[in-house]
């Protein structure tokens, strides 16, 4: 499966959700699209899965776009924030009516994992609490595995212990039965290790797009004297600047070349990785 | 074997689920009609078939399906099926509905007449549904005329007694809640589409047709017409056909129209 998007842009009125958006996504990863409130993620997505039209631009998959188109539409599952306060089918009947429009739904799955979260499967499906929808969410993406399936913030109604589950069983499938995962979250430093690459969105932009491990390489904090810290980032793109008395830490993006690092170490400065959830947070914050 | 297309499955699905509705519309609706029966037992006075019965509060129930079909859309895009085969399935099923409607309502009937014909205290109602609409006395207030005339449609739309002619009673009620239901349709992706003033004009469309259509087969059928609308006396009964399916059609493009390419709202 591969996506293409190229030059996306989507308007709401005046107010521009997405701007001339390019990237392509062309393995059977797991994606990781991270963006504050209202950086254009669930757009994107909504786009993705045919839900909408974009302003101008296109996102391709194989070559085609997913508007009213019947085989990428197949191949494309959404699961989002679903309310389901009207909703009187019990997770039996549901996932019976998933099975019937999704080609490659594995209904022996769908029901391991309906006893893995210990849902009901008689109780009408708007009696349950949020956590046991997004559940219900979770194990529809699953179990329907579709080429390119996306969870938009489908889990935060979930616990922690049911979070976990998700995650376990997120990769253990994804081993065997490899495909397109967009996770679009803001649960960073909770799901940075499921990530194979990481997108990240900020005012309908994509700001990095990145392999996880080279991404996490090249975020450095560098922590010392405050004159030969200065004296060191001056040429380095700089996303967050700390300083206790005389010493200061400054985080840093961008690739560290040997000759960098053994500078560092003449000059008494400490090199210190930064997780992503610290590299979203800095490069997403207004004005950085 | 071959699997079905996936807008035979919506048909199938959206038919389904629909007809279950109905069933128990139609439930309801018998437990009414034996109530019915049990009062005028002890009352010694007549009551009407569960064929008119239902012919009168069929179009109510009918529209409010047609509303409902709408949220459908969200439903089957969110399971991967385009805008054009939930359209497909939805016409087929609501076609479906209307021819199954009231042949099921008219086999309960039958039913029913028998028994009442076993009771010697309770007689069959055989009112003169058509002439209702000569009841309707018009003055200056054309807004109040329509309003007349809208609820005049929605409570009794022509008639045929299916005693008489059954074939042609069936399609009459079929053809009536087929329309009912397309507008039903059409107002909701109206709203859903349009916003407010966008539905509001789909209303007013709505009504135009729904007087048009009851007009148009009461020529068809020879059945007096309302006063408000006598000027149409003069439309040929194979013009007043044409332009019935004409209307039909019309709904139908107006649907498709709009839920084309219809976003979906999360």
């Amino acid at each position: 499966m591969k996506i293409a998007v190229n030059q996306l842009s989507l308007k709401y009125g005046n107010e521009l959700a997405l701007s001339e958006v390019s990237f392509d996504i062309d393995s059977p990863k797991i994606y990781g699209l991270l963006g504050k409130n209202g950086a254009g993620k669930t757009s994107f997505l909504s786009i993705l899965a045919s839900y909408r039209e974009p302003t101008s631009g296109s996102v391709t998959v194989n070559g085609e776009t997913p508007f009213e188109n019947a085989t990428v539409m197949q191949q494309v599952a959404f699961l989002y924030n679903k309310d389901y306060k009207e909703e009187t089918d019990n997770v039996l009947g549901i996932l019976q009516d998933t099975e019937r429009y999704r080609p490659h739904f594995d209904r022996e799955y769908a029901e391991y994992l309906v006893n893995r979260f210990n849902l009901d499967v008689k109780k009408p499906v708007k009696q349950f609490s949020k956590g046991m929808q997004s559940a219900l969410n979770v194990i529809i993406g699953l179990a329907s595995r579709a080429p390119i399936t996306i969870f938009d913030e489908v889990y935060l109604g979930m616990d922690v212990p049911s979070r976990d589950i998700f995650y376990k069983e997120l990769l253990e499938d994804q081993e065997k039965h490899p495909r397109v995962i967009i996770l679009s979250t803001h649960l960073v430093s909770e799901m940075e290790y499921l990530f194979d690459e990481v997108i990240i969105l900020d005012k309908g932009k994509v700001i990095i797009h990145e392999e996880f491990d080279s991404l996490i390489n090249k975020g450095v904090k560098i922590i010392g004297n405050g004159e030969a810290v200065d004296r060191f980032v001056q040429s380095k793109n700089q996303i967050h600047v700390e300083q206790l008395g005389q010493t200061k830490a400054v985080m840093i993006y961008g690739e560290l070349s040997d000759h960098d690092r053994m500078v560092a170490r003449e000059q008494g400065l400490e090199l210190e990785p930064i997780s992503l959830h610290e590299l979203f947070l800095h490069v997403t914050k207004e004005g950085a | 074997m071959k699997q079905p297309r996936i807008f035979q499955k919506v048909a199938l699905d959206m038919f389904w689920a629909q007809f279950q509705w109905a069933l128990g519309f139609l439930g309801i609706m018998l437990g009414i009609h034996i109530f019915r029966i049990v009062t005028s037992f002890m009352r010694g006075t007549d009551v009407d078939t569960y064929f008119n019965m239902v012919f009168v509060a069929a179009n109510i129930f009918i529209f409010i399906l047609g509303i409902i079909c709408m949220n459908f859309l969200k439903h089957y895009v969110g399971n991967g099926v385009t805008r054009k085969d939930y359209f497909k399935g939805g016409l087929i099923a609501s076609l479906g509905l209307s021819i199954v409607l009231p042949i099921i309502t008219l086999l309960v009937s039958a039913v029913s007449q028998l028994v009442i014909g076993q009771i010697d205290r309770v007689t069959i109602n055989e009112p003169n549904i058509n002439s209702v609409v000569l009841d309707i006395e018009l003055d200056g207030n054309i807004i109040g005329n329509i309003i007349s005339s809208v609820v005049q449609s929605f409570v009794v739309p022509p008639y045929v007694d299916p005693n008489g002619a059954l074939i042609l009673a069936l399609g009459i009620v079929s053809l009536n809640v087929f329309i009912y239901y397309l507008i039903g349709w059409m107002i909701h992706a109206g709203f859903y589409r349009l916003g407010t003033l966008g539905g509001l004009g789909f209303v007013l469309v709505g009504v135009v047709t729904l007087i048009l259509k009851d007009t148009l087969l009461r020529i068809i059928l020879d059945l007096p017409i309302a006063e408000m609308v006598q000027f149409l006396d003069f439309v040929p009964q194979s013009v007043a056909g044409i332009t019935v399916f004409l209307l039909m059609m019309m709904l139908i493009g107006i649907i498709r129209t709009l839920t084309k390419r219809a976003m979906i709202k999360i």
